[in-house]
């Protein structure tokens, strides 16, 4: 047998049997943990930091209320659309945006349906970030369908004029989709936070803040029959989520597969784009957690176990959409279609074949990265391959959608695409839009959820001996 | 070798003693079976003048299906090294087992390997223009078979078929070495162990999923030379999960009648197995409606047929039931809690799971044959497709049950068994 190197046991940070990181920093109380999170929101003294960051994503937002205004003046003609290109940004960042929710339903639904309880720390801010991304992808089609204020046509409704949407495109499945998921996201984080509103009621000491937690309370006393209520409807609410983690993105997917066009007509989609958007989300949320662990100070709450997991997860998503890519390339020359080998080729090697290998880098070869431990738990390494990989999954619907629209089964109709200056200013202004209500929501509700971080804490294990409990229990 | 409070009270980890009656019981059902497919054989070349063509094609079914219990089995072996949890400790010896039946399955894949002219048309047609010309193949075919010859040639898929075994079978040697080591262990050494367990099933996660989806698409999807779908290997993937998840929790149920599974099996890791089963449910029924949706939808000329073969000519009951076994029944039973907790019940629900399994398999499999697409009759042949794959996956459950009796039914040395042997939590 191999020598078996001893266990590294000397750090109070790693569990000294299993050597992996704590999910909670030793040494917390019940009492330590509330005050470390409701202080970031309950103090008068608001950081300088956080008015600048919040000013300046203000200031893109203005940006993007210029780009949607002058839109709604002048038209969808600003955009660079055109045929055979009628779907360009509006759709890749509609994607893009909803793909990024997926990892916010995935932490709270998924994970606590199968006990992970590391999602305790981040399942807040993950289920904030959902809802501000599906608010950024569902301005797009809003502002694409040309005349917004009629927007409301795409609900069925019995109107007098009999006109009915075609309940057969995908397009109209994608408006249930999203509109469940968006409500379903709301409804369980507002309820996810109702004990923790509770808290801040009970510990604020302005009367306008006891107004407004009260109110969001909705009467929390803390009761045994109210933590029986809640325990079932966070459960009940996490069997509906779930299956939102794969139909939504699975519902984009068909917007494109059930066409024909190559590159866009293939089986593999539907899991495929799934595995995309957890792996994006999970991306935003390291963009996010890492910045706010080390603002906040709040390494003990999110550790490194934290971001370890997160990493192998997208680690394993990234795979994923290795094998969607690869089964893509490999197909393309398996189904002995020459639409579908010239459209890889064109992917790899015609006039926009530079994307195609920026999604391959971003996605692929650098997130391989992940496979080292060093680089999962280095926060800084970690948030820069987020980064890395919200660009390549960009960069992968932008190949999907205007590559193959460019050159498809007619050379005479084929053309190319070139997005413009009000196409970018509402790209960028959606990330003001995101951020300024991410800088909202971190002053003004308890960003990780205290009253699950409790139940991490060893006070709240049930022990086979009596043990004298810490100050603070 | 257990280290906590409960080493000094364990109950013999031995496999319980009927395992050898089952052992028996499989070796009988594959004699009898076995003749039973003789005769049918010989009935449909004698009387109705099909030849011996279903013998090789039910044989193809069952063979898939052993595959896919076994190669399933390592796969999830892999997967609950990746994510930890009980639920992985008391199915860890019956996935170990499954895994072990490797062997017997490459040894099983010889006939279809030296009769592949009988199974593909690829393998029957050396020269597809000449075939083409001759009117005995269409243009699509003599095209896709030209085409596809560096992969789908008899030379190559016998070299893809023995670098996919010699893969499996290099994990296999590693994990089950590194088990018995782990055994063996006189001190827990957790970190290096979950270290090391965690690195050879993350890579070969991987690697397993290339390597299944190769030989799906030469063994299976190649029996239509001209079809193709990029969901193909993902649909054997998430199958094979659900066949080998379903086998190993009915496995452990019946073991747990006697000790000692009985004490190490609680109702709490029996709740979460159920779970896990209802989920390898839904991902299944998830994948094969969408690639079915996509297909549908789009309405190629190239895509369709094989639905088309697959629901015209009587096959729609077929494939209604396969919907109705495969997802409606297990689906709806395991919503219920107390089906999930209730082992008598669960066992009920994956002995439905394996048998649509082995409903979809033939779904799959029998219509790819020009005699049989859209064209379901009923013939001795077709229950060939019942007994032939009987004979086959009896013999391989009598070497898995041999396979299972050879370790020590619970691994002890795993960070989980004291909290395993701990009373049944209130809260659970």
């Amino acid at each position: 047998m191999a020598t078996i190197p001893e266990s590294p046991v000397n750090d109070p940070m790693l569990d000294p049997i299993t050597g992996e990181n704590l999910v909670i920093a030793p040494g917390h109380t019940f009492k330590s943990v509330t005050e470390e999170v409701s202080r970031i929101v309950l103090t008068g003294h608001t950081p300088l930091g956080w008015y600048f960051g919040f000013a300046l994503a203000g200031s893109i937002v203005i940006m993007l209320l210029t780009a949607i205004s002058w839109l709604f003046l002048k038209g969808v003609g600003i955009w660079g659309l055109d045929i055979p290109v009628a779907w360009g940004f509006a759709i890749i960042n509609f994607v893009w945006w909803i793909g990024i929710g997926h990892a916010g339903t995935l932490i709270s639904a998924f994970l606590l349906l199968f006990k992970q309880q590391w999602r305790n720390s981040i399942n807040r801010f993950a289920e904030a970030m959902t809802i501000f991304a599906v608010i950024c992808a569902a301005l797009f089609p809003l502002i694409h369908v040309g005349r917004p204020w009629l927007g409301y046509w795409l609900i069925p409704y019995p109107s007098t004029m009999n006109v009915w949407p075609n309940f057969r495109s995908p397009l109209l499945w994608d408006v249930f989709a999203v509109s469940t998921y968006g409500i379903i996201s709301v409804v369980f984080w507002y309820i996810g936070m109702v004990p923790d509103m509770g808290t801040m009621r009970d510990r604020c000491k302005s009367k306008v803040g006891q107004y407004f937690y009260g109110l969001l309370s909705v009467g929390w006393r803390g009761s045994v029959r109210h933590w029986m209520r809640y325990e079932s409807a966070c459960l009940l609410l996490a069997g509906l989520a779930t299956p939102l983690v794969l139909s939504v993105h699975s519902v984009i997917s068909f917007d494109f597969a059930v066409a024909i066009l190559p590159g866009w007509h293939t089986a593999i989609f539907p899991p495929y784009f799934v595995a995309g958007a957890i792996y994006s989300g999970f991306a935003m949320v390291i963009t996010l957690a890492v910045p706010i662990r080390k603002w906040y100070h709040l390494e003990d709450l999110i550790t490194l176990r934290h971001l370890d997991n997160m990493g192998k997860v997208m680690l394993a998503t990234g795979l994923i959409i290795a094998y969607g890519y690869a089964m893509d390339v490999f197909m393309a020359w398996f189904s002995a279609s020459r639409f579908e080998f010239f459209m890889i080729w064109n992917r790899m090697f015609g006039p926009i074949g530079w994307a195609y290998w920026v999604l391959i880098t971003c996605n692929i070869v650098l997130p391989q990265l992940l496979w080292l431990r060093k680089f999962r738990t280095n926060p800084t390494l970690l948030f820069l391959i987020s980064l890395v990989i919200n660009t390549g999954m960009w960069f992968e619907r932008f190949v999907i959608i205007v590559v193959s629209l460019t050159r498809d089964y007619l050379p005479s109709s084929w053309g190319t695409y070139k997005a413009t200056r009000w196409d970018y200013m509402t790209l960028g202004g959606t990330l003001g839009l995101f951020t300024a209500l991410f800088f909202l929501f971190v002053r003004f509700l308890p960003m990780i959820p205290m009253s699950e971080l409790r139940v991490l804490l060893p006070q709240s294990k049930i022990r086979r001996k009596a043990e004298p409990l810490e100050a603070g229990d | 070798m257990a280290h906590g409070p409960y080493s000094n009270s364990l109950p013999d980890l031995k496999t319980p003693a009927f395992v050898n009656d089952w052992r028996r019981g499989a070796l009988i059902t594959a004699a009898i079976f076995a003749v039973a497919s003789a005769v049918l054989a010989y009935l449909a070349a004698s009387l109705q003048h099909d030849g011996f063509q279903h013998l090789l094609r039910s044989y193809l079914m069952g063979f898939v299906l052993c595959w896919s219990f076994a190669l399933g089995g390592q796969a999830l072996l892999m997967l609950q090294y990746l994510t930890g949890g009980k639920w992985g400790l008391v199915v860890r010896r019956p996935l170990e087992a499954m895994a072990r039946t490797l062997p017997l399955v490459a040894l099983l894949f010889l006939p279809i390997g030296f009769c592949m002219k009988r199974l593909y048309l690829w393998a029957r047609i050396s020269d597809p223009a000449a075939a083409f010309k001759a009117h005995l193949i269409t243009h699509d075919e003599a095209h896709a078979i030209a085409w596809k010859r560096p992969m789908l040639g008899i030379g190559s898929v016998w070299i893809q078929t023995i670098i996919c075994f010699a893969i499996w079978f290099t994990f296999l040697y590693f994990m089950d070495r590194w088990s018995v080591q782990r055994d063996a262990d006189p001190e827990p050494h957790v970190h290096f162990w979950q270290t090391r367990f965690e690195n050879i099933s993350g890579f070969g996660l991987v690697i397993y999923s290339i390597t299944m989806t190769v030989v799906a698409i030469d063994w299976v999807m190649s029996l239509d030379v001209t079809w193709y779908s990029s969901m193909y290997g993902f649909l054997f993937l998430v199958g094979q999960g659900y066949a080998a998840f379903a086998l190993v929790i009915y496995t452990t149920l019946k073991l747990s009648k006697a000790e000692p599974l009985k004490t190490v099996l609680r109702v709490t890791e029996q709740h979460d197995l159920g779970k896990l089963a209802f989920a390898f449910v839904m991902l299944n029924i998830y994948i094969a409606y969408s690639q079915f949706l996509i297909i549908w939808s789009g309405n190629l000329p190239d895509e369709i047929p094989w639905y088309l073969d697959r629901i015209r000519g009587g096959w729609g009951v077929i494939a209604t039931l396969d919907f109705v076994f495969h997802w409606l029944v297990p689906f709806t039973l395991l919503l219920s809690r107390d089906i999930k907790r209730n082992k008598r019940r669960l066992m009920l629900v994956c002995g439905i799971m394996i048998f649509a399994r082995c409903w979809d398999t033939f779904w799959l499999i029998a219509p790819n044959f020009p005699d049989a697409a859209r064209n379901l009759h009923l013939s001795f042949g077709l229950f060939e497709y019942v007994t032939v794959p009987i004979t086959v996956g009896a013999i391989w459950m009598w070497y898995y049950f041999t396979q299972l009796q050879k370790r020590p039914i619970v691994q002890t040395n795993d960070p989980h068994f004291d909290e395993i042997m701990e009373a049944q939590h209130a809260h659970a």
